[in-house]
C-alpha cells in the first residue's frame, strides 16, 4: 500500500497538531489530531489490495481463456499492426478481466509512448468492474515519429474513495511495434549508375543490353555481332536482316550513407537532420527498388551498421527497420565509413550521402577519395543550423557566421565533383534531389 | 525571418515546436554559446528540459498552489461538492467561534499589553472571518491558495495556550464532561471533512476536466461517485467513533477497573492526569496500539479474503 502525497501530509499535519497540543496542553488540537489520525486509518484499512495477476497475455495468443492463469485481474491487449510509417494510426484494445467475486473499482493506465499521441479514446479509464465481469478498452494512437516502440505495462490502480492510499501493480503485458520513417513519393531521382554492374544480377531491368533473356527483335544495324542474327525471322522478314535484342542483367548498386552521430539530433525532436535524412533513405530506397536497382545501406554513429545491397521488397523493409532503429549516438569520422565500404562497393555506384556535415573535419578527404574512385557522389545535407535557428536556439550573429562557414564546406565539396544540396526545412525531397543533380 | 526568431535577452521559448507533448531535450546547442562569442562553455538554458517538482504546498492539494489549471464550469458533482463544504464551512467556524476561547492566545496577549482588552476578541474573529471567507472563496473560485489561507486560519485559531481543562469560546455551553467532548469532537470532525471535502473539489475537478479533454474515460461514473458519498457519510462516523473512544478514556478505564476495584476505580477518576490532555495522549496510545495490532496481523487483507470467499 503506498502512501500518496496528500495523505502525507495529512499524516504530518495530524501527528504536528498532536504534539503542539500535548506542549501547549490544549485539548482541541489533540483532538482535530486524532480525528485526522482516524481518518487516515479508517482509509487505510479500507483500502482494498490490488490483487492482481503478475502477467498478461495477448488475445491473440491466448487459446482460451481456461489457459490463462489468473488471481484476480487480468488484462489482455490487442494492436491493430506491429509496423506502420510515421503519422499512422495503430488500433489498441485491451481487454479487463475481474476473476474475483467482488466488485472492484480500478485505474487502469496503459501505458503508450511519450512520443505518442492518443488520438481517439483513452488509455487512462477508470471503472467499477463486477465479479467475473470483464471489459474492453479501445484507443487509437499517432504515430509521430520513427523507431522502436512498445505498449506497455498495464497499471492497474486501487484507491480508497478520498486518494489518501493506493496500491498498484502493473501487469507485465507488452506489445512492441515499429514506426518506419514516412516516404515520398520521389518520380525521378536522376540518379544512375554510369557502369553496368559487372556481375549480372538476378533481376532484369527491362532495358535492352548485353543479357541472357530475349526482349525484342529489331533490324540489323552494321556493328551487330552475326551471332545475334535471328535467320528464322530474317527469312521471313522480305529480305530484312534481323537480330535478336536481350534484356540488360544489369542493375544499378546504390548506396545510402546515412548521418546517425549525436550531433544529427540537433534541433527540435520533430525536425531534425536525422529525422530528415531517414525519411530521405526511406523514400530513396523505396523508389530504387521499385526500379530494380540493388540498394545497400550504411548508417554510422558510435557504430557502422551496414546492410548489404539486394533488391526487392524484402530488402525495402530491411532497410526501412534499419532506419527506424537508427539512434543519434557517437561521433564516427565519414572516413572511416568510407573506407570501411570502397572496397566492397562496385566502382561507379551512385553513393547518396545525408548528413548535416558538421562537426567531421574527414568529410572533405571523404568524398575526394570517393571520387578520385569514380563513384558518383550525391549529398544530401539537412541544414541543422535552420533547425536551431528555427527553434530560436541560435542568434543572428552565430547563425550568419555558421551559414558562412557551411556555404564554404559545400563549395568546396562541390569543387570535387560531388552533387550537394543544401536541404533546408520543409523543402521538398523531390526538390533537393533535384537541386542536388543540377537538373 | 531571422530577426523575428532572434533570442531575446537569452530567452528562447521551443516549446511551441512540441505541440503540447513531454519530450525528451535536444543535444545542447555548442552553436548557441559559439553565436554569442562568449568563452565560457556553459549549456544554455532552454536546453536544459524544465522538470517541475511539487513543493510541500502543493503536495497537499496533489497539484500547484497557483492557479494554473483551468477548470471547465463545475459539473454537478462538483457543485453538490461546492454547496457541502460550504456548508461545512459556516458549521466548522460557528463551531471553532464556540469551542475556541480567546484566553491563551497571542492576540489576546497583545490585546492585554496594549491594554485594550476588546481588540483581542476583535482579532480572534477577525482571524474566523478570514478564514471563512478565504474558504468560501477558495470553494467556489477553486483556488488552491485561498483554501490553504482558510485551512491556516481555522488552525491558527486554535492555537494557545491552556490549561489541562477544556475551556469554550461561549460561556453558556454546556458544562458536562461527555457533551463538552462530543463538541470538540464534532468540531475536529467538521475541520477535517472541510479539509475533505475542499481537497475533494479539486480533486474531482481535475478529474472532471481530463474526462472532459479526453484524457480519462470514466466507466459507469454515478457508481464512482456514489462510492465517494458513501463514504463522505461512513468515514467520519468511524473517525468520530475511534476519536470518542480516545477522548472519553478517562470515563472507559475507570469503568473498566471498577468491575474489580470500586476504590480504584474512584480514584482513576478524581485523577487530574487522566481528565487532562495527558489523558488523551493515554487514550491515543491504547486505542492505536490496538489498530497497529491489526495492521500487524493484516487484518485488512485478511478480511478482503474472507469477503472473496463468502462472496
Amino acid at each position: 500500500m503506498a502512501w500518496s502525497r496528500k495523505s502525507a501530509m495529512f499524516a504530518a499535519l495530524a501527528i504536528a497538531l498532536y504534539l503542539l497540543g500535548l506542549v501547549l496542553r490544549n485539548t482541541q488540537l489533540v483532538t482535530v489530531a486524532v480525528v485526522l489520525l482516524s481518518f487516515l486509518t479508517w482509509a487505510a484499512f479500507r483500502t482494498s489490495h490490488a490483487d492482481v495477476a503478475a502477467s498478461g497475455r495477448r488475445v491473440d495468443d491466448a487459446d482460451s481463456d481456461e489457459g490463462i492463469q489468473l488471481h484476480t485481474i487480468s488484462a489482455l491487449r490487442r494492436v491493430s499492426s506491429v509496423r506502420i510509417f510515421e503519422d499512422g494510426e495503430i488500433d489498441v484494445t485491451l481487454r479487463i478481466q475481474n476473476r474475483s467475486n467482488l466488485s472492484k473499482v480500478l485505474e487502469v493506465r496503459d501505458r503508450v509512448p511519450e512520443v505518442m499521441r492518443i488520438k481517439k479514446g483513452a488509455n487512462y479509464v477508470l471503472m467499477e468492474l463486477g465479479p467475473q465481469r470483464e471489459t474492453e478498452i479501445s484507443y487509437t494512437i499517432e504515430t509521430p515519429l520513427r523507431g522502436f516502440y512498445t505498449i506497455g505495462p498495464v497499471c492497474i490502480r486501487v484507491q480508497d474513495a478520498f486518494g489518501l492510499f493506493h496500491n498498484e501493480r502493473e501487469i507485465h503485458l507488452y506489445d512492441d511495434f515499429l514506426v518506419f520513417p514516412k516516404m515520398e513519393d520521389i518520380k525521378d531521382a536522376m540518379i544512375k549508375s554510369r557502369v553496368p554492374k559487372i556481375f549480372t544480377g538476378a533481376v532484369n531491368i527491362r532495358n535492352p543490353g548485353e543479357g541472357s533473356n530475349f526482349y525484342n527483335l529489331r533490324e540489323y544495324v552494321p556493328g551487330d555481332p552475326m551471332k545475334k542474327v535471328n535467320w528464322n525471322a530474317t527469312a521471313r522478314s522480305a529480305g530484312k536482316m534481323m537480330v535478336n535484342e536481350f534484356e540488360r542483367d544489369a542493375v544499378s548498386d546504390i548506396i545510402l550513407i546515412v548521418d546517425s552521430r549525436s550531433i544529427a539530433e540537433t534541433g527540435p525532436v520533430s525536425r531534425n537532420s536525422l529525422v530528415y535524412s531517414t525519411r530521405a533513405a526511406a523514400s530513396l530506397s523505396q523508389y530504387f527498388l521499385s526500379r530494380r536497382d540493388s540498394v545497400g545501406l550504411v548508417t554510422y554513429g558510435d557504430e557502422i551498421v551496414s546492410v548489404d545491397r539486394d533488391t526487392g521488397k524484402k530488402q525495402l523493409y530491411v532497410l526501412l527497420t534499419k532506419l527506424a532503429g537508427a539512434m543519434a549516438k557517437g561521433n564516427t569520422p565519414l572516413k572511416v565509413v568510407t573506407d570501411r565500404i570502397m572496397p566492397h562497393i562496385n566502382r561507379g555506384s551512385p553513393v547518396i550521402i545525408m548528413s548535416p556535415l558538421e562537426d567531421d573535419p574527414t568529410v572533405v578527404n571523404a568524398v575526394r577519395d570517393l571520387r578520385s574512385r569514380n563513384f558518383d557522389v550525391t549529398i544530401l545535407s539537412p541544414s541543422s543550423l535552420e533547425f536551431e535557428f528555427d527553434a530560436r536556439r541560435l542568434d543572428r550573429t552565430g547563425y550568419e557566421v555558421l551559414k558562412t562557414e557551411r556555404d564554404i564546406l559545400l563549395s568546396e565539396l562541390r569543387g570535387l565533383g560531388a552533387n550537394v544540396m543544401d536541404w533546408e526545412p520543409d523543402m521538398l525531397l523531390n526538390t533537393a534531389l533535384t537541386g542536388a543533380r543540377g537538373f | 525571418m531571422a530577426d523575428d526568431n532572434a533570442a531575446e535577452d537569452g530567452v528562447s521559448d521551443t516549446a511551441h515546436l512540441y505541440e503540447g507533448k513531454t519530450v525528451s531535450s535536444a543535444p545542447p546547442s555548442r552553436r548557441k554559446a559559439a553565436g554569442r562569442l562568449k568563452s565560457n562553455s556553459e549549456i544554455p538554458k532552454d536546453a536544459i528540459p524544465e522538470v517541475h517538482v511539487p513543493t510541500i504546498v502543493e503536495s497537499i492539494f496533489g497539484g500547484p498552489v497557483v492557479n494554473t489549471t483551468k477548470f471547465l464550469p463545475p459539473d454537478r458533482m462538483v457543485a453538490s461538492l461546492q454547496m457541502g463544504s460550504a456548508g461545512a464551512l459556516l458549521i466548522l467556524c460557528l463551531l471553532t467561534f464556540m469551542v475556541t476561547p480567546v484566553s491563551g492566545t497571542a492576540w489576546f496577549a497583545l490585546s492585554n499589553m496594549l491594554g485594550m482588552k476588546t481588540l483581542g476578541g476583535v482579532l480572534h474573529l477577525i482571524i474566523i472571518l478570514g478564514g471563512l471567507i478565504g474558504g468560501l472563496y477558495g470553494i467556489f473560485q477553486r483556488d488552491q491558495r485561498a483554501l490553504l489561507a482558510s485551512y491556516t486560519l481555522l488552525i491558527l485559531v486554535t492555537l494557545r495556550f491552556a490549561g489541562s481543562k477544556v475551556d469554550f469560546g461561549i460561556d453558556f455551553l454546556p458544562e458536562g464532561e461527555i457533551y463538552q467532548k462530543m463538541l470538540l469532537l464534532l468540531y475536529a470532525v467538521f475541520l477535517v471533512m472541510y479539509m475533505e471535502l475542499t481537497s475533494g473539489i479539486i480533486r474531482f475537478s481535475m478529474l472532471d476536466t481530463s474526462i472532459r479533454t479526453g484524457e480519462v474515460y470514466v466507466m459507469q461514473v454515478t457508481k464512482i461517485t456514489s462510492r465517494y458519498h458513501k463514504s463522505l457519510l461512513i468515514t467520519p462516523v468511524i473517525a468520530a467513533s475511534v476519536a470518542g473512544l480516545t477522548l472519553l478514556i478517562n470515563l472507559i478505564i475507570p469503568a473498566f477497573v471498577g468491575i474489580f476495584d470500586d476504590v480504584s476505580a474512584m480514584r482513576l477518576r478524581e485523577s487530574v492526569e487522566l481528565t487532562s490532555v495527558y489523558g488523551v495522549a493515554l487514550g491515543t496510545v491504547m486505542v492505536f496500539t490496538v489498530i497497529a495490532a491489526m495492521f500487524a496481523v493484516n487484518l485488512p487483507l485478511r478480511i478482503q479474503q474472507m469477503r472473496e470467499r463468502d462472496a
